[in-house]
């Protein structure tokens, strides 16, 4: 083979894989799924499993938001989808919401999956049409979180219990 | 040396290299980048090859040479500082008297090799010993100290250890694939580091005249 080819292949697969491994210290993948589904993502051939998304929008509005997690999970295994995202974190407000108070552990989770979600979307803009839902954008969803995680003196409000979920 | 060592070879051996030495097994993988000091560390084993004669960079970069030629010997050059950066991160322990010992350990192990300048062969056995050392030290030595001990004594000897040193010795527990991991990224980085351009040797002054005696 010609040298020039051969210098010029090593050339472009050496950048290549250099890429690859600058890419992988700066997004920190913590499965293989998360690996294949961000190179997916990268030349744009990434899809949402559409049966495993309804089931998890079916399990959300029926109050089974383990469940939904689970089917979600499936639905975006490499975690790149900011809806399905979106869908993640409502599930961990719905279940950590409480009338007395909310669960910190379920709305830190739920905090850092909105936040996957801000990232993901264009322009870190994201809003959904869902009727079901009350809170339709990314940010209001992220700040009811955020207010959840709070310790002030309204969590010792007692009109408190009166609040709903959204 | 080859198109293909040079285009080829060496950079995928440095950057697995690089890849590999970075990773830290645990419950999740994370990829961690080398610490700045392991950066110095990096330089000075560069410096170290090129001293030697282990490495001889007018082979990679020249004026003589094309433009795509000195693009695969920037990218030997880049990916192998890379990968020296690495393994001395990899092999440096996270936290407590072990990370500043085996810090200054490979420090002071680095400046004697530059100082007594030795040949090629020797450069090459001394970084063997010194990346093989400290591989034990870290991944045996400290790795039995630090890790979850099986009977009831060994715990408790484990305990009266740390209550002695003032948790400045033990470890945070590796993973049971830490240790493999690291033998086989010093194991390619030494194949890679002995695949490198050498100098050519000094042929005794031929074409000098010498001085006649008075």
């Amino acid at each position: 083979m010609k040298e020039s080819v051969i210098r010029g292949s090593g050339l472009a697969a050496s950048l290549a894989y250099a890429a690859v491994v600058a890419w992988l210290y700066a997004t920190q993948p913590q499965t293989v799924a998360q690996v294949t589904g961000g190179f997916a993502s990268i030349v744009g051939t990434y899809k949402v499993d559409p049966q495993a998304f309804a089931d998890g929008l079916r399990f959300f509005r029926g109050n089974q938001f383990v469940e939904a997690r689970a089917a979600l999970l499936r639905a975006d295994p490499a975690e790149r989808d900011p809806q399905v995202q979106f869908y993640v974190a409502y599930a961990y407000y719905r279940e950590g919401w409480g009338r007395l108070y909310s669960d910190d552990v379920l709305f830190g989770k739920g905090l850092a999956a909105v936040d996957q979600a801000i990232a993901l979307a264009p322009g870190g803009r994201l809003a959904v049409d869902d009727p079901d839902l009350q809170m339709h954008s990314a940010d209001e969803l992220r700040a009811e979180l955020q207010r959840g995680l709070v310790r002030d003196a309204s969590d010792f409000n007692p009109l408190r219990v009166l609040g709903t979920r959204k | 040396m080859s198109a293909a060592r040079e285009a080829v070879l060496l950079p995928l051996i440095f950057l697995t290299v690089t890849l590999l030495a970075g990773v830290q097994l645990g419950p999740g993988v994370a990829f961690v980048p080398p610490s700045l000091f392991a950066l110095v560390l990096g330089t000075m084993l560069l410096a170290a090859l090129v001293r030697a004669g282990a490495l001889a960079p007018d082979r990679l970069l020249h004026g003589s040479r094309s433009m795509l030629a000195n693009a695969n010997g920037m990218v030997v050059l880049v990916s192998l500082f890379g990968a020296a950066s690495q393994v001395l991160a990899m092999l440096t322990p996270r936290s407590g008297l072990p990370l500043f010992f085996i810090d200054v350990f490979l420090f002071v192990l680095l400046v004697n090799t530059l100082v007594a300048q030795p040949d090629r062969v020797r450069l090459l056995r001394s970084l063997a010993v010194i990346l093989g050392s400290a591989l034990v030290l870290k991944f045996v030595v400290l790795a039995a100290l630090s890790g979850p001990s099986g009977s009831r004594t060994a715990r408790v000897l484990a305990a009266l250890f740390d209550a002695a040193t003032f948790g400045t010795i033990t470890q945070e527990p590796q993973a049971p694939g830490a240790g493999y991991l690291a033998f086989f990224a010093i194991g390619l980085f030494l194949i890679g580091v002995g695949a490198l351009p050498a100098a050519r040797p000094y042929t005794g002054g031929a074409g000098l005249q010498t001085i006649p005696p008075r």
